[in-house]
């Protein structure tokens, strides 16, 4: 923890302020995470429905031979694999299951924000910084690469340059 | 014991003198009980089938797959670059070089010997090389198409030209690897002899394909700075909704009713391996693909940019083979034919098979369908 700055309790409240604002942002993620969910189950749940009724459809009048169970089953297969196919075909399931992979990424990003705060109580770098270095490590071997392709053409050059 | 041994001798003597309108109880317990004594032998069987099942999935171990015998002739931290043995004399002197995607592992070309994509080049004549991409680590987050076109599929062209003491190569491309093909193929022209694509990622407005559907509305900038890397977990869950009770479910009804034939459960096993085995994908690369490629349709309108190099396909002017799958789920024909319109080349042919996107190139079907005719078509462009 940090020492008061002004006042024995300034570092604290404002400490404090931090931390619950960002659990307020993660309840605030948690809510449209369960939207979303929602949103997801219902289709889900509604193909599953469509897919049960396609099955008894399809099923023979009466489960006795094992050919009766044979059909039985290549109807359920057939029904849930059109419901299911459908739905994951459906402009509705694309937007849905972009919403709920987004809420899932911001549900990450606010548990990352509040672990780096700890993390820098206890000296360890964050994922920010992290990133960082690994983008420069990139540019350099970039660069790297780039100087050892021009050192290789000017080998080339000297050499053809030598024997003519 | 039966029901039907349980009777004794003469109550089954009273049974044969009977007339059956008048003991209709008697007449139908012989051949009720005789469909209990098959339908005990049927679950007796089912549960013999589900026990070997469990019992093969549980020892499978390794499976063994890539088994052509090659050489490494290169290997970074991002690629190994194979050299196949050559099993026949030589009859092109272009070396064919194979860009594997960077999805999933290469060895899907070199399953197994009977449905070996490269074997049966190999047994044609040519000389194939093959580029088996590595498991990105947190470290190449920002690894892009740029990185992989012009730096290491770059760099395993002048080591294949080198190696073959030729000028040019014949890129040979798989689903993504062939997009990567193409790519190459319209900022190094001069390396490249023949373009062969097998079912290329292009007009991705023309995807009728689930994924094309997920990829519409990803948040791909989000994932990749909050993430990093594409994990393998994402990758499960898009292909677990393709097909998802035809395959998905299907194939382990099918795998017990076959527990018994060995090399269909080999068969099983090796594309099972194949599914799982996913490595996660490169965060820079992963954006590119999703944002700049499905989104947002760059490739095919000339504007994706690899570094500072933009992609015009209508630079294209090598001879092109485009081999795509009327039934491939992964990336739908529509998809990849326009590549065929987009390229200036004069010489260029499409080919469609009735197959699915890995039946093109893992099968019995593509062993005696697709490659006697790839075959043909290179070896007429080789030299």
């Amino acid at each position: 923890m940090k020492l008061p700055t002004i006042g024995p309790m300034y570092a604290f409240s404002k400490d404090f302020g931090a931390y619950a604002n960002d659990y307020v942002n993660l309840g605030k993620i948690m809510a449209e995470l369960k939207t979303h969910n929602d949103s997801y189950w219902a289709l889900v749940t509604a193909a599953y429905a469509k897919a049960a009724r396609g099955t008894a459809e399809k099923a023979p009048k009466q489960l006795v031979t094992k050919e009766d169970f044979e059909s039985y089953r290549r109807g359920a297969i057939e029904a849930f694999e059109d419901a299911f196919t459908e739905l994951f075909a459906s402009s509705e399931f694309s937007v849905v299951y972009g919403k709920v992979f987004s809420s899932q990424l911001d549900f990450s990003k606010a548990l990352q924000s509040i672990a780096e705060k700890n993390f820098k109580v206890l000296n360890l770098p964050a994922r920010g910084e992290i990133d960082e270095m690994l983008k420069d490590i990139h540019e350099l071997r970039k660069s790297v690469r780039e100087l050892k392709k021009e050192v290789e053409v000017l080998k080339n050059d000297q050499a053809r340059r030598v024997t003519t | 014991m039966t029901k039907q041994e349980e009777l004794q001798p003469d109550q089954k003597q009273e049974e044969q003198k009977s007339p059956p309108p008048a003991q209709p109880q008697q007449q139908e317990q012989p051949r009720v009980t005789k469909e209990e004594t098959d339908r005990a032998k049927e679950i007796r069987e089912l549960y013999r089938k589900l026990e070997k099942t469990r019992s093969i999935l549980h020892s499978a171990g390794d499976v063994e797959v890539g088994q052509t015998p090659h050489e490494i002739l290169e290997e970074t931290r991002t690629y190994r670059l194979l050299h196949y043995q050559q099993m026949v004399s030589k009859t092109a002197k272009t070396p064919i070089l194979v860009t594997y995607a960077l999805i999933n592992r290469s060895y899907v070309l070199d399953l197994q010997p009977d449905k070996s994509w490269v074997r049966s080049l190999l047994s044609q004549g040519f000389d194939v090389f093959l580029i088996d991409w590595k498991t990105p680590t947190t470290a190449d987050k920002y690894a892009s198409f740029d990185d992989y076109v012009n730096c290491d599929m770059d760099h395993c062209v002048d080591v294949v030209l080198k190696k073959s003491k030729v000028d040019q190569v014949t890129l040979h491309g798989y689903c993504m690897g062939a997009s990567m093909s193409a790519m190459y193929t319209t900022l190094h022209q001069d390396k490249v002899r023949n373009l062969a694509v097998i079912a290329p990622v292009v007009d991705t407005e023309k995807d009728t394909t689930v994924i094309g559907n997920i990829a519409k509305h990803m948040d791909v900038e989000k994932m990749v700075n909050i993430i990093g890397n594409l994990p393998a977990e994402q990758l499960y869950s898009c292909y677990s909704i393709l097909k998802p009770f035809k395959q998905g479910v299907n194939k382990y009804f099918n795998l017990v009713q076959n527990i018994d034939n060995e090399s269909f459960v080999g068969n099983f096993l090796r594309i099972e391996k194949w599914l799982y085995d996913t490595p996660p994908i490169a965060g820079e690369t992963f954006r590119q693909w999703i944002a700049d490629i499905y989104q947002k349709n760059l490739f095919v309108k000339n504007e994706l940019k690899l570094g500072n190099e933009t992609i015009d396909l209508s630079k294209i002017k090598v001879p092109l083979l485009n081999i795509v799958a009327d039934e491939d789920h992964l990336v739908s024909p529509q998809c990849s034919a326009p590549l065929n319109d987009m390229v200036s080349s004069v010489d260029k042919r499409l080919m469609r098979f009735h197959t699915g996107h890995v039946g093109l190139i893992a099968s019995l079907y593509s062993q005696n369908n697709v490659l006697p005719k790839v075959g043909q078509w290179l070896k007429a462009r080789s030299q």
